[in-house]
């Protein structure tokens, strides 16, 4: 054998070799390993063990930081190297009229059967019947405030009236948002308040300008709003619900209220974008259908603390928990007014930014 | 000469090109898309000046558009204020420890905006330092709550965070400036003020200008520090556009305000350059005349 032919046969070898693995490699991924693009605190490795250990799936993640972004990084083409995607609820028409995502089966998702009714009614996520993407976990936006420095509970007027605490409140700054509680205030109904007229509009600018006098800030991020609260910069603020458990366990007095003209409620879902098929979709489904049963459920519950959007876990924790996260009683969500796109949106946010330059 | 120049152009184009791609190609997409619209989540090309016009027509971008170019025209004002001195000092006085006064100058441009801007709000606050001291003293009864989350308190911040930009430019002006014109000045007979104003001020005016330019553009991109510190008057013209980029959705409009906004701060910067370089003293130092 000449040194050529070695080197050629070797050069056969190693190529042939290098072509066995990438096939082989690329069928079992296939088969097992599915990409899931996500919040990383849903996806914790010992979220997903139990899933795992059962079925051999692994799951490849990745993380976001704002819907926006995951929404443009599947506009710029990600779609095809991700099995599972996790909108907001109210984000998810934007995919499908990107036609971004798939519809899915709901007979393979067994699990889908005990999500609650809210949930089941919704038309977000929804399109011509056929759901986008399934309400996966949720919460409420309430107001957090000090018990130790306001006297009473109190509801949006408190954003909009009076001069007790002028100086000492903080709104999100989110256009949608703020018109929604300026439209709560004003007594415009739910199934109203994303079609304002010119008329309406006109009412909650003047509402807002008189709220901006009221305010300390606009808040943009949850650990700022926290430390706001921790100082006493601000007394009392549209809110996330951290703020609220993490001073409590800090050892300061702080009250969560849910207004009886409607709490704001977010919910993300699971959404499966539209190239993926075969034995990929077989296992994504798998994992969805993990994502709303039990053991994840109660890990969520607990990690979180979320509600997952079934009643899978609910009767399993106990009252102190379920009242964590919002599941004990379970008309709050009777006066939830979940988020939607407004048809006249950038105008909202042109008005949003009017009151804020004003 | 020609092959020199060849080299030449052969060892910028590395960085010509980074410069096309990172910066000038995005800004140009940019600008396309400023004259589409936009239909729900899709861009439209159908290109019109709706968007500018829009622009021209909104009081609130308008405002905020001036907001921006006065807050950088303020800021630049003040830091070349209390930068000129300080230039100068560290330039002509400090002779031992020159490097480590511009290191404790630069000192909190490595700590990152957070820090900085958090920092200012353990001075500023209602339970801060300077309200403490205040209450303390007797002075006031109750702390001034106007200290933080007012536009007072984003320009100290804007100045502190700035004001190593200016002194930078200044003091590289005024250590290239010849001291023996000072010297021959004053043999002369020339007082301080003419002195100043027809030998120093010219001659260092170049890194007076450069300051300027450098901390007008980083004041008028700034939307963190307003946001964080400005309170409910912290919106600035970034963060209107960010608005409309991210949750809006309105990318033509965001980029049609991103685009008037380049164009009149081209335009400022232009006139400016143009009377420097037709003053007299500006002649005197570009020209060598």
């Amino acid at each position: 054998m000449t040194p050529d032919m070695r080197r050629r046969d070797l050069l056969k070898s190693v190529l042939a070799g290098a072509a066995l693995t990438t096939l082989g490699g690329r069928a079992a991924q296939a088969a097992e390993t599915i990409g899931w693009m996500t919040w990383e605190n849903l996806a914790k490795d010992d979220y997903l063990a139990a899933l795992i250990e059962k079925t051999g799936i692994k799951i490849d993640k990745t993380f976001i930081g704002t819907d926006d972004e995951q929404f443009a990084k599947l506009r710029a083409g990600g779609a095809s190297s991700v099995d599972l995607i996790t909108p907001g609820l109210d984000k998810v028409e934007f995919y499908v009229a990107s036609n971004l995502l798939q519809p899915i089966d709901l007979a393979k998702v067994p699990n889908a059967a005990k999500l609650y009714d809210t949930f089941k009614a919704t038309n977000l996520g929804k399109k011509d019947g056929k759901t986008y993407g399934i309400p996966f976990y949720w919460g409420i936006n309430p107001i957090v405030y000090r018990a130790d420095l306001m006297d009473k509970e109190p509801d949006w007027s408190v954003f909009f009236e009076g001069d007790k605490y002028k100086g000492k409140l903080a709104m999100r700054d989110y256009a949608l948002e703020g018109i929604m509680i300026a439209a709560m205030y004003l007594g415009i109904p739910k199934d109203k308040m994303f079609d304002l007229d010119d008329k309406q509009l006109a009412e909650v600018k003047k509402a807002l300008i008189a709220q901006k006098k009221l305010l300390r800030t606009y808040w943009s991020s949850i650990g700022d709003l926290t430390n706001l609260f921790a100082t006493g910069e601000v007394v009392c603020a549209f809110s996330w619900v951290p703020p609220y458990y993490d001073l409590t366990a800090r050892g300061l007095k702080m009250g969560m209220a849910k207004p009886k003209a409607g709490v704001i409620g977010w919910c993300d879902t699971i959404a499966i974008p539209a190239g993926v098929t075969g034995a990929r979709l077989d296992a994504t489904l798998k994992l969805v259908d993990y994502l709303l049963g039990p053991d994840y459920g109660k890990k969520l519950a607990y990690g979180g603390p979320y509600a997952q959007s079934t009643s899978s876990v609910r009767d399993d924790l106990p009252a102190e928990q379920q009242e964590k996260i919002f599941i004990k009683d379970l008309s709050v969500m009777n006066s939830f007014v979940w988020k939607a796109n407004p048809p006249r949106y950038t105008e909202w946010v042109a008005l949003w930014n009017e009151v804020k330059a004003s | 000469m020609a092959a020199t120049a060849d080299r030449g152009f052969r060892l910028a184009a590395p960085v010509a090109t980074v410069l096309i791609v990172g910066c000038v190609l995005p800004l140009a997409v940019l600008f396309v898309y400023s004259f589409f619209r936009v239909d729900f989540v899709a861009i439209v090309h159908d290109p019109s000046f709706k968007n500018y016009v829009r622009v021209a027509n909104s009081p609130t971008y308008r405002g905020l558009i001036g907001q921006a170019i006065l807050s950088g025209g303020i800021v630049a004002a003040v830091t070349a204020v209390i930068g000129y001195p300080v230039a100068w000092a560290i330039a002509k006085r400090v002779v031992f420890a020159k490097s480590a006064c511009l290191t404790l100058l630069l000192i909190p441009l490595y700590t990152g905006d957070l820090v900085r801007i958090f920092a200012w709000r353990v001075v500023l606050g209602a339970e801060g330092v300077v309200n403490s001291f205040l209450m303390w003293t007797g002075l006031v009864r109750e702390p001034i709550r106007a200290l933080l989350f007012s536009p007072f308190a984003t320009h100290v911040v804007l100045t502190y965070d700035y004001l190593p930009f200016m002194v930078m430019g200044l003091w590289l002006a005024f250590e290239s400036l010849d001291d023996r014109l000072l010297e021959a000045a004053r043999d002369l007979g020339a007082r301080e003020t003419a002195i100043f104003l027809r030998i120093v001020l010219p001659l260092t005016s170049p890194g007076l200008v450069a300051g300027a330019l450098m901390v007008f553009v980083l004041v008028v991109g700034d939307h963190l520090t307003p946001q964080l510190v400005g309170g409910s008057s912290g919106i600035t013209v970034i963060s209107a556009i960010n608005d409309l980029f991210g949750t809006a959705f309105d990318w033509p409009l965001g980029s049609a305000i991103a685009s008037s906004l380049l164009l009149i701060l081209g335009l400022m910067v232009t006139v400016a350059a143009l009377a420097v370089a037709r003053s007299t003293w500006g002649r005197a130092v570009l020209g060598g005349e």
